[in-house]
C-alpha cells in the first residue's frame, strides 16, 4: 500500500506572501532600474520594499470567489429592477439627473482608475505594492462594468445618458473629472497612489459615495443601491491601500517628506474641486434629501479629516494648504454651481430646475449663514424671468480657470460678492486661475497645465464643431454647432426640466400605473 | 532617458512646450475675458474672442448689451463714471482706440464696476472694494 503524501496546505497570509513575494525576483538579464524605469525619477527613496505592510491580504482564488458572489447578487437586483419597472418606483424624474451626472462624471473616472492602477501594477519595484495596485485594478474595471449595467437600463426611458463616453471627452464640465484623472495618471506611480489613493480614496471618498449611494436609497433607486454596497467593501480596501502607501514612504525616507507634503496640497485641492459637482448634486438634484453638502462635509472631512492629519503630524505632516478655504467653502460651493449650471443647462447634458419653495427652505435652514444673504435672490430673479419672457439661458462662454478647469464662479475667501481671480505670467502668456490654491499648483509646473485642453478655448479654436461648419465662422449660434457635435439634443436631453420629455414622460406613465390622470401643469 | 525638472515639474526625458491657447490658434482673435463687479446672476466671467482692433466704444455699445442687458440695472449703468481694470490695475479707456492700443493683450481680463449700481442682494450692502 502506499504511503499517502500530506499535501502541506499553506495558509492565507503564507499563500499572499508567496504570491507577493516569492513570485518577484531580482532581475539578472537586464539591471532591475531598466525593468523598472519609473518608481524612482519623483525622488521617493526607497530602501527597503519588503517593508510595504500588504493592506489586504487576498489571493487571486479568493478575489475571484469573493467578487463572483458579489456580482451573482448585484446582477440578480439589477435583472429584478428592470423586470419590474423599477424605474417608475423613484421618487422624481429630477433624481434621474444625478443618475446622469454619475454615468458621465464618475462611471469614466472608474476606468481611468483601471487604467491608471495597472499601470503603476507594472511600475512599481516592490512586489506587494505591484499586487495592490492589480488588484485594484481590476476592482476599478468591475466598478466601471456594474455602474454602466446598473444605469444602462435607466437610459432605455430617459434621456441624457446614450453618448456618456464621447461627452467625458468633450463637454465642458466633464472637462473637471477627466482633467483631474489624466493630471494623476500623468504623474509618477507614487503621486498617482498619493493623488487618487490617498486624498481622493482615503480622505474624501466618502464625500463622493456616501451622497450618492443613500440618495440613491433615499429615491428609491434600488438598483444603484446595491451596485453601490458591492463597491463598498472593494472601497475600504482602496482606503487601506492609500494609507499604507503613505505611511510607507514617510518612513522610508526623511526626504521623502516634503515631496508628499506637495502632492498632498495639491491633490486634496484638486480633490475638493472636483467634488463641487457632487455638493451640487447633493443640494439641489436629490428630490428626497439625504443631508446638505455642509453636513456631509463637518461628518466626513473636517471630523474624520482632522483626525488623520493629527496622525500624521508624527511624520512631519501637516493639514493640506487648502483646508482653511476648503472649509469656508462649505457654505457656498453647492449654491455657486447649481447657478452656474442653471443659466448654462441649455449646453449641458442633463436638466436642472429653479428648488421649489419647500427646497428653498430646506436650503436656508442647513445654510443659515449664507443662502438667504447671498444666493436666494438670484433664484428668485431666474424665477421671475421665467414667468415673465421665458426661461433664461446664458448665451455666452464662461472663463475656466486654468488648473481645475471650473468657470471662474468660486468668490473671494471672506467675501461671498465677489469672484475671486488669481494671475500668472508663463512665457510671457497670462493664466487665470480661480483661487491661491490652484495658482500654487500652476506655478509649481506650468509646463504641465499650459497645455491643458480648457474646453472654452478649444470651441473657440474650432475643436467641437461638427466637420460643415467653418471655425472662423460658426454661424449666429455656434452653440448650437457644438451641440451637433456633441450628439445633445436642445431641450431633450438638457435645459429646464419643467419642459423636458422626461418630466412629461415620468407623469404619463405614473398617471397610467395609478390609474390616475398625469401629474397637473405637466406640459403636452 | 534622463530625468529632468522643470519649474518643480520632475520627468522622464524631454517635455516639451507645448501651450494649447496660442493667440494663433484663435482666427485672427484673441481671447479677452469680461466680468462686471458683484453682478453674479452671471456666475461667471465671459471669454469672447474679439479681433485685437476692436475699438474700446465698440466692445462697450455692441458686446456688453450682448452680454449684460438682461440684468435690470445694466441700463442704468454712466459709462463716465465706470471703472475698470485691466489685471487689476486700473485704466481709463479711450472709446476710439482699440483693444490692442489699450494694450490688451490675449487673455487679458477687463473688469469694470460701476458704482451705485452693485447688484441684486438680499438685505446685503456688498462691501466697497476699491480696485
Amino acid at each position: 500500500m502506499d504511503t499517502r503524501v500530506v499535501k502541506k496546505k499553506l495558509g492565507l497570509k503564507d499563500r499572499y506572501a508567496a504570491m507577493t513575494r516569492g513570485l518577484a525576483w531580482e532581475t539578472t538579464y537586464q539591471p532591475m532600474d531598466k525593468v523598472f524605469p519609473y518608481d524612482k525619477y519623483e525622488g521617493i527613496k526607497i530602501h527597503d520594499w519588503d517593508k510595504w505592510e500588504d493592506p489586504f491580504r487576498l489571493t487571486m482564488d479568493a478575489y475571484w470567489k469573493y467578487q463572483g458572489e458579489k456580482e451573482k447578487k448585484l446582477y440578480a437586483v439589477i435583472e429584478a429592477f428592470a423586470q419590474n419597472n423599477g424605474q417608475l418606483g423613484i421618487s422624481d424624474a429630477r433624481y434621474v439627473n444625478a443618475l446622469k451626472l454619475f454615468i458621465q462624471g464618475v462611471t469614466p473616472l472608474e476606468y481611468y482608475a483601471h487604467r491608471g492602477f495597472a499601470h503603476v501594477g507594472r511600475q512599481f519595484t516592490g512586489a506587494g505594492a505591484r499586487v495592490a495596485a492589480q488588484m485594484q485594478s481590476i476592482d476599478e474595471l468591475r466598478h466601471y462594468q456594474t455602474e454602466t449595467h446598473a444605469i444602462s437600463h435607466y437610459n432605455k426611458y430617459f434621456n441624457g445618458m446614450h453618448s456618456a463616453h464621447h461627452w467625458f471627452d468633450n463637454v465642458w464640465y466633464l472637462s473637471v473629472p477627466k482633467s483631474f484623472f489624466e493630471d494623476a495618471y500623468s504623474g509618477g506611480p507614487f503621486e498617482f497612489l498619493t493623488a487618487v489613493s490617498f486624498s481622493f480614496e482615503y480622505v474624501l471618498t466618502n464625500l463622493l459615495f456616501v451622497p450618492f449611494m443613500s440618495g440613491a436609497a433615499h429615491n428609491g433607486d434600488m438598483s444603484t443601491v446595491t451596485f453601490g454596497f458591492s463597491a463598498q467593501s472593494d472601497e475600504s480596501r482602496h482606503m487601506t491601500l492609500g494609507i499604507e502607501c503613505i505611511k510607507f514612504m514617510l518612513e522610508q525616507d526623511p526626504a521623502n517628506v516634503p515631496i508628499v507634503q506637495k502632492w498632498i496640497d495639491k491633490w486634496f485641492w484638486r480633490g475638493y474641486r472636483l467634488l463641487t459637482l457632487v455638493a451640487m448634486m447633493q443640494d439641489y438634484m436629490l428630490p428626497k434629501r439625504v443631508m446638505s453638502w455642509k453636513e456631509a462635509w463637518e461628518m466626513y472631512a473636517e471630523q474624520s479629516g482632522g483626525a488623520l492629519f493629527k496622525d500624521l503630524a508624527r511624520y512631519g505632516i501637516r493639514e493640506p494648504k487648502g483646508w482653511k478655504d476648503a472649509c469656508e467653502g462649505k457654505d457656498h460651493i453647492s449654491h455657486q454651481a447649481w447657478a452656474t449650471f442653471y443659466q448654462y443647462s441649455h449646453a449641458a447634458a442633463f436638466h436642472t430646475w429653479i428648488p421649489k419653495e419647500d427646497e428653498m427652505a430646506w436650503l436656508s435652514e442647513k445654510y443659515p449663514d449664507t443662502f438667504d444673504r447671498f444666493y436666494r435672490s438670484r433664484f428668485d430673479q431666474w424665477a421671475g424671468m421665467q414667468k415673465k419672457e421665458g426661461r433664461w439661458f446664458n448665451q455666452f462662454l464662461p472663463m475656466l480657470c486654468q488648473v481645475c478647469q471650473v468657470p471662474m464662479m468660486f468668490t473671494e475667501p471672506g467675501d461671498a460678492t465677489r469672484i475671486c481671480f488669481r494671475e500668472s505670467t508663463y512665457h510671457g502668456m497670462k493664466q487665470h486661475f480661480c483661487s491661491d490654491h490652484c495658482k500654487e499648483i500652476f506655478d509649481d509646473e506650468p509646463r504641465k497645465y499650459v497645455q491643458a485642453w480648457l474646453p472654452v478655448h478649444q470651441i473657440y479654436q474650432g475643436a467641437c464643431y461638427p466637420d460643415d461648419i467653418n471655425p472662423a465662422s460658426p454661424g449666429d449660434s455656434p452653440v448650437r454647432e457644438v451641440l451637433r457635435y456633441y450628439g445633445v439634443k436642445g431641450g431633450a436631453d438638457n435645459g429646464d426640466f419643467g419642459t423636458s420629455p422626461d418630466s412629461r414622460n415620468f407623469a404619463e406613465w405614473c398617471g397610467a400605473r395609478l390609474g390616475e390622470t398625469p401629474t397637473p401643469g405637466a406640459p403636452k | 532617458m534622463t530625468t529632468r525638472t522643470y519649474d518643480r515639474l520632475v520627468t522622464r526625458g524631454d517635455y516639451p512646450l507645448r501651450c494649447a491657447d496660442s493667440e494663433d490658434r484663435f482666427h485672427g482673435n484673441r481671447l479677452i475675458y469680461v466680468h462686471w463687479e458683484q453682478h453674479l446672476m452671471f456666475a461667471a466671467p465671459f471669454c469672447l474672442p474679439l479681433p485685437p482692433t476692436l475699438p474700446f466704444g465698440a466692445l462697450v455699445r455692441d458686446v456688453l448689451p450682448d452680454l449684460y442687458g438682461e440684468h435690470p440695472e445694466f441700463e442704468q449703468i454712466d459709462w463716465q463714471r465706470t471703472e475698470w481694470t485691466n489685471s487689476g490695475k486700473r485704466f481709463r479707456p479711450d472709446f476710439g482706440k482699440s483693444l490692442e492700443q489699450h494694450g490688451l493683450a490675449h487673455k487679458s481680463l477687463i473688469r469694470f464696476r460701476t458704482p451705485g449700481l452693485d447688484g441684486i442682494w438680499r438685505n446685503i450692502t456688498p462691501q466697497r472694494q476699491a480696485f
